[in-house]
């Protein structure tokens, strides 16, 4: 009697947990990268087949060695995914990540090589720069959604390519930061750039550690804070959250500025980065192009279910995946192999949840099926109390 | 005068795949569904009308004839791919907007893998001349002729007979009825019999027709017959949604928003060519801002009274009532 | 049996959790008027849409004429001549009143619409049963009676014979629900036959032949109206003896708590003004209730009261502090309590907990929060002490998710919140809309409760039953104006009817000026 009740709660402990949202996301996600990659192995079959295999192998343990650059590569879309599923947890599509992230690379080079600073705080300010940058081109948005009404997707798209072009002219036309010959900018002073971790074989670095750090502060504010709950609220129900006198205006704007503090920030820390050679570092190129970043942060933020922990972990896998892609072009493969993967995780996540729905209802049929046929095979009363165990668990 | 004929010679190709597109959209979500994926269905149907002129290129066949056909080709491909978004929006229920962007991440990957693997290359030059000098006979009319009849391409005249049949689709016919009941109340149009589902595939897969077309076009009028991998098509697909908004789902406005924009890009381009804004010596690239910043003002003064078709983005589920 | 046009037999339709109709069996006559009674949630809606194709039924079957038949979609049932007006009308708005007649039957050539004929056909059929349409007129201009003669004009342009009523006079006025009757007795007399819906006794007995009872999705039974009585439909229906009347003693009402003067509101639709030029007060100790037909105002008043929309001119005082243009969370701080109309809409996060939600106006207090961060621990004995006084049910207590919680308690929790906190005015619209008559008693002896407990209470309500027997002092509003002031001991249901439809109007008593 004794073993059935303690192995009876622990078998509830377990279907709580399976039962949790949290559990469900996780497995939703779990069979949208499953999809994601049988397709991209499709794709490799069908482009090369002879060496689809190792190709693949490729992608899937690449990374194990190197990982410094996958914590390396994970820090901008860590960022970029918090910018967008900060933003979702409110209902709002930022989308404009990108534009935030370039202005955050801006603003962080200028301050690099505009301000003399004693070098252990040149580059914080640097950095805090770029999140003054992001934080500008999110306040956009959110205020036109705010006080004209206008659809925030529409106001990031168009603010993208402003700032895309604003940023090129800017820097082009600044003699200290653009190099004309060479069509990129010049090198950042060292005293300009994070400090590394000093990992071999990468440029990994301490906004690494930044970075973690404000998706832990982001996920105490939503859970613990009442902004938090405000966000949430209006997320959810927006009509609701005015009924109770939350100022959905503020709050709106509030939202999208805190998420395009996050971009600028991975636009600073890509700019930032150390280089591994001395006397050089991260530059850019003004041609003309949205921040790749800024799109790559929305698939990292869908996949993290738009929660900060999720998205640390969301953020350390595309980058995993990243890193096997551009290993696999040693047989032949290009790296865009898995920008088609991470499109097409994306389109199962989004209705993973209602695929999952379907998989565990079906699971959930053969299961009952089961018992039904178990209680109806079983006749006589002696085993009565055997059965209430099998239904009891 | 001849500044003004150029602008306006310039504006046409650019402002037809605008309207086209413009139009799928406003075919997608006056059925219910939202379509951010227009860019992409742009850049499939580019690339898929694009291919099929490049291997027919060598051929002798007329140039005009080839765009024809690539221009079939463009729509199906544009159709089939539509259907991955109506298949997510419809069938699966799932969240419109993140199912659009999917869609609009994949066609830059695919195409790029493609390009990088055949062609060497990033994406598919062809070398088919489109361009038509002047339409015999009609060039010679006083104003018009050097206004519509020159230095243009036939997908101006098309794209105004696409307009034109869609209009009449839209008003004029028991399927355009149907359709706009079910992007404003689907309960009601299921009620009387009306397959609700059905409407909505084809809404979305008459933007994936427009908007495949509205690709090819735009490669064809504005990059001379070429796609690229990075720079697509432009944010013409995101520009076309703020057209469709701007028009307020309705033909004849979205017609007159696509040409706004498409002569405001025009002029950023031309900026040489008028000696009152040359004088002023401003970079280029700041005129290249014009049609985005254009955009936001316009719709900074026409959001509030905007009205959007009321059940769009909300998938359509029976049980509910 | 061939007397019968209709027979549904042995129905079963089940939905996720619920059997919403529970081996059913209604048969109608050609010629009846049927009518299909039950509470709300006892499955007649449900019934109503099997037999119109809207749903498909797990078991039973469908006979017409004795043969049977298969209805899967409304254009099966429209074959077979049944049509049916909806509660919620499927009318399109943008649409004008000729477009949705022939939506889904639309005449055309090659697929282009021909509308002259369709046009003339509507102009016949209004003229001959005296349903006044306007086929250019855009649905969401017009009234909703008119928008209820274009939802019967569509079955009549289909020339159904078997037409069905989904609670058609919840919109209506006494006299048009006068004039609804008729019109249904003269489709039954050329040889229609009417199934309609209701919870309404008095219509029942005024106009059905018969009536079928459903009870929690059971068939309770089926009586000829002119061998039974409302009481013992009313037993029916509930399966207990309803009381009628609400226990109450009398109102002592005391200072002026709530004073609104001259509001107007306008409206998002029309050019006229929702709300024209509004006054009146509320006193502690009292329960003033808002009477009238839905869309005369009282949605918009509300709204500019709570704060929720922007009033164009007048004043609005609580507790001698001008609020006229304060926030929504000055409104609640300076003591006015709102239950909304929509629970789902603006009383409920949805995919909140249960605590969430009792704690929404609550939360930004030094009790439940401290430099921005909430206290969990507040919150939680917070939540448990409102459930147990007000016996909100729920699945896991605080924790519940608040969509997996049944009307009745979603409602309650909602009161619960609203009366805890303070506040000097309530105000309560629609408060027991979809509830059962157990969760009505409930909330009628919390609004009495606060009433006694010497606050106001400003009750917005549809039920004219709950109007007399819960207010001390009814005002009627038509059109966006008060047309009168009644008192529930002196006046009839007819009386405050007369005023709802504009027919009767008294100047209202000289509101006495603020101090």
């Amino acid at each position: 009697m004794q073993n059935s009740t303690v192995s009876s709660s622990k078998k509830n402990k377990l279907k709580k947990i399976t039962n949790s949202k949290g559990f469900s996301a996780f497995t939703a996600a779990l069979l949208a990268i499953f999809l994601g990659l049988i397709f991209g192995f499709v794709v490799m079959v069908v482009a090369s087949p002879a060496n689809s295999l190792s190709g693949f192998e490729m992608v899937l343990i690449g990374g194990l060695n190197r990982l410094g650059d996958v914590l390396y590569f994970a820090t901008p879309i860590l960022m970029t995914g918090l910018a967008v599923g900060f933003a979702f947890k409110m209902g709002l599509f930022n989308i404009g990540a990108s534009g935030q992230y370039t202005m955050g690379m801006f603003f962080a080079l200028y301050a690099g090589f505009m301000w003399d600073l004693p070098g252990s705080i040149h580059w914080i300010v640097c950095v805090l720069a770029g999140m003054v940058g992001g934080m500008l081109w999110g306040f956009i948005p959110g205020i036109f959604k705010a006080l004209l009404n206008v659809n925030e997707v529409i106001t990031s798209i168009m603010f993208n390519y402003i700032g895309m072009y604003l940023v090129d002219i800017l820097i082009q036309g600044n003699a200290v930061m653009y190099v004309s010959s060479k069509t990129r900018t010049a090198y950042l002073p060292a005293t300009a750039q994070l400090p590394s971790l000093g990992i071999a074989n990468s440029n990994v670095n301490f906004s690494f550690i930044i970075a973690i750090a404000v998706a832990v502060i982001l996920y105490v504010v939503l859970h613990k804070t009442t902004f938090g709950y405000e966000l949430k609220a209006t997320g959810f129900n927006k009509s609701a959250a005015t009924y109770a006198g939350m100022n959905g205006k503020r709050n709106i704007i509030l939202a999208m500025v805190i998420a395009g503090a996050m971009a600028g920030l991975g636009g600073a820390f890509a700019m930032l980065a150390p280089s591994t050679i001395a006397g050089s570092s991260m530059t850019y190129e003004p041609i003309n192009v949205i921040a790749a970043n800024g799109f790559t942060g929305i698939a990292v933020a869908l996949l993290g279910s738009n929660s900060p922990i999720g998205i640390i972990f969301s953020s350390l896998f595309i980058s995993y995946i990243q890193r096997g892609g551009t290993l696999a072009s040693l047989y032949g493969y290009k790296a865009e192999i898995i920008d088609v993967v991470i499109a097409v995780i994306i389109y199962f996540s989004a209705f993973a949840m209602l695929m999952n729905a379907t998989v565990i209802k079906l699971l959930k049929k053969r299961r009952d099926k089961k018992y039904l046929k178990i209680i109806a095979d079983v006749p006589d009363s002696n085993n009565s109390h055997q059965i209430d165990k099998k239904e009891g668990a | 005068m001849d500044t003004l004929y150029y602008l306006i010679q310039n504006t046409l190709p650019v402002a037809i795949p605008l309207l086209l597109v413009a139009l799928g959209g406003m075919f997608s979500e006056r059925s219910g569904i939202i379509n951010i994926a227009l860019e992409g269905i742009m850049l499939f149907g580019a690339l898929f009308g694009c291919l099929f002129v490049y291997f027919v290129g060598g051929t002798p066949m007329n140039p005009q004839v080839i765009l024809l056909l690539g221009m079939l080709v463009a729509a199906v491909a544009g159709f089939i791919y539509s259907l991955l978004l109506s298949f997510a929006a419809v069938n699966m229920k799932a969240d419109q907007t993140i199912s659009g962007t999917a869609l609009n991440m994949l066609v830059p990957a695919v195409l790029l893998l493609f390009s990088k693997m055949y062609f060497n290359s990033d994406g598919i030059t062809t070398d088919v001349n489109f361009y038509i000098k002047g339409v015999p006979g009609l060039r010679d009319l006083p104003v018009i002729g050097k206004m519509f009849f020159q230095n243009t391409y036939i997908t101006v005249y098309i794209g105004i007979v696409l307009l034109v049949i869609s209009t009449v689709i839209f008003y004029k016919t028991k399927f355009g009825l149907r359709l706009r009941a079910c992007g404003e109340n689907p309960h009601a149009a299921d009620s009387v019999g009306i397959n609700v589902y059905f409407m909505r595939h084809a809404g979305v897969g008459l933007s994936g027709i427009l908007g495949g077309i509205g690709g090819f076009f735009y490669s064809v009028g504005v990059m001379d017959g070429n796609i690229n991998g990075h720079t697509g098509v432009a944010g013409f697909g995101f520009l076309a949604l703020a057209v469709m908004i701007f028009g307020q789902w309705k033909p004849i406005k979205i017609l007159f928003a696509a040409l706004f924009f498409a002569f405001l890009r025009s002029v950023a381009y031309s900026i040489a060519l008028i000696p009152f804004l040359d004088s002023f010596h401003i970079n280029q690239t700041y005129y290249k801002m014009l049609p985005y910043v254009a955009t936001m003002v316009v719709l900074a003064f026409t959001s509030k009274k905007s009205r959007a078709p009321k059940a769009e983005g909300i998938p359509y589920d029976k049980g509910q009532r | 049996m061939e007397e019968y046009i209709i027979e549904m037999l042995n129905i079963t339709k089940e939905f996720p959790g619920i059997i919403a109709n529970d081996d059913i069996t209604l048969r109608l006559k050609k010629g009846e008027i049927h009518a299909l009674l039950g509470e709300n949630g006892a499955g007649k809606s449900t019934l109503m849409s099997v037999l119109f194709g809207l749903y498909q039924a797990e078991k039973g079957e469908i006979r017409i004429n004795g043969k049977v038949a298969k209805i899967n979609n409304p254009n099966d049932a429209n074959d077979l001549g049944i049509g049916m007006v909806h509660q919620h009308f499927k009318l399109v708005e943008i649409f004008t009143v000729l477009e949705n007649i022939i939506l889904g039957v639309e005449p055309n050539k090659l697929g282009f619409l021909q509308k002259k004929g369709a046009r003339e056909k509507v102009l016949m059929l209004s003229e001959k049963y005296g349903l006044k349409v306007s086929p250019d007129a855009f649905i969401e201009k017009i009234s909703v009676g008119m928008q209820q003669r274009v939802e019967i004009l569509k079955m009549l342009y289909r020339e159904n014979d078997i037409l069905i009523f989904d609670e058609p006079t919840a919109v209506l006025t006494p006299q048009e629900i006068g004039e609804l009757m008729k019109i249904m007795r003269e489709f039954a007399k050329e040889g229609k036959s009417i199934l309609f819906i209701t919870h309404k006794l008095n219509e029942i007995m005024a106009v059905a032949d018969s009536c079928t009872v459903l009870r929690k999705g059971k068939c309770i039974g089926t009586v000829s109206i002119k061998d039974t009585t409302k009481e013992e439909l009313s037993r029916m229906m509930v399966g207990r003896d309803v009381i009628f009347k609400v226990d109450k003693k009398n109102a002592e009402p005391g200072d002026v708590v709530l004073s609104v003067r001259n509001i107007t509101v306008s409206s998002e639709t029309h050019k006229n003004n929702a709300v024209k030029n509004v006054s009146f007060d509320v006193r502690a100790g009292e329960i003033v209730c808002l009477a009238g037909i839905d869309g005369n105002g009282q949605t918009e008043f509300i709204a500019a009261l709570t704060g929720l929309e922007k009033l164009s001119n007048g004043s609005i005082t609580l507790c001698d502090r001008n609020i006229t243009k304060a926030s929504i969370r000055t409104r609640s701080k300076s003591g006015m309590s709102h239950i909304p109309e929509d629970r789902h809409k603006y009383g409920l996060v949805l995919d909140y907990t249960l605590e969430e939600n009792l704690v929404i106006q609550r939360y930004w207090q030094p009790e439940f929060q401290n430099l921005g961060f909430i206290k969990g621990q507040a919150v939680r004995s917070y939540a448990e002490k409102l459930i147990e006084q007000y016996d909100v049910r729920s699945g896991q207590g605080p924790i519940t998710a608040v969509r997996s919680m049944s009307g009745g308690n979603q409602q309650k929790a909602i009161i619960a919140r609203e009366i805890d906190k303070q506040h000097e005015l309530l105000v309560a619209v629609q408060p027991t809309r979809g509830l059962d008559v157990g969760a009505i008693e409930y909330v009628h002896k919390q609004l009495i409760a606060r009433r006694d407990a010497g606050k106001a209470v400003l009750l917005v309500s549809l039920e004219l039953d709950e109007v007399m027997n819960v207010s001390d002092r009814i005002l009627v509003m038509y059109e966006g104006e008060i047309v009168g002031e009644l008192d529930p001991k002196t006046t009839t249901v007819q009386e405050i009817g007369l005023y709802m439809s504009g027919a009767k109007r008294n100047l209202v008593k000289e509101v006495e000026n603020a101090k």
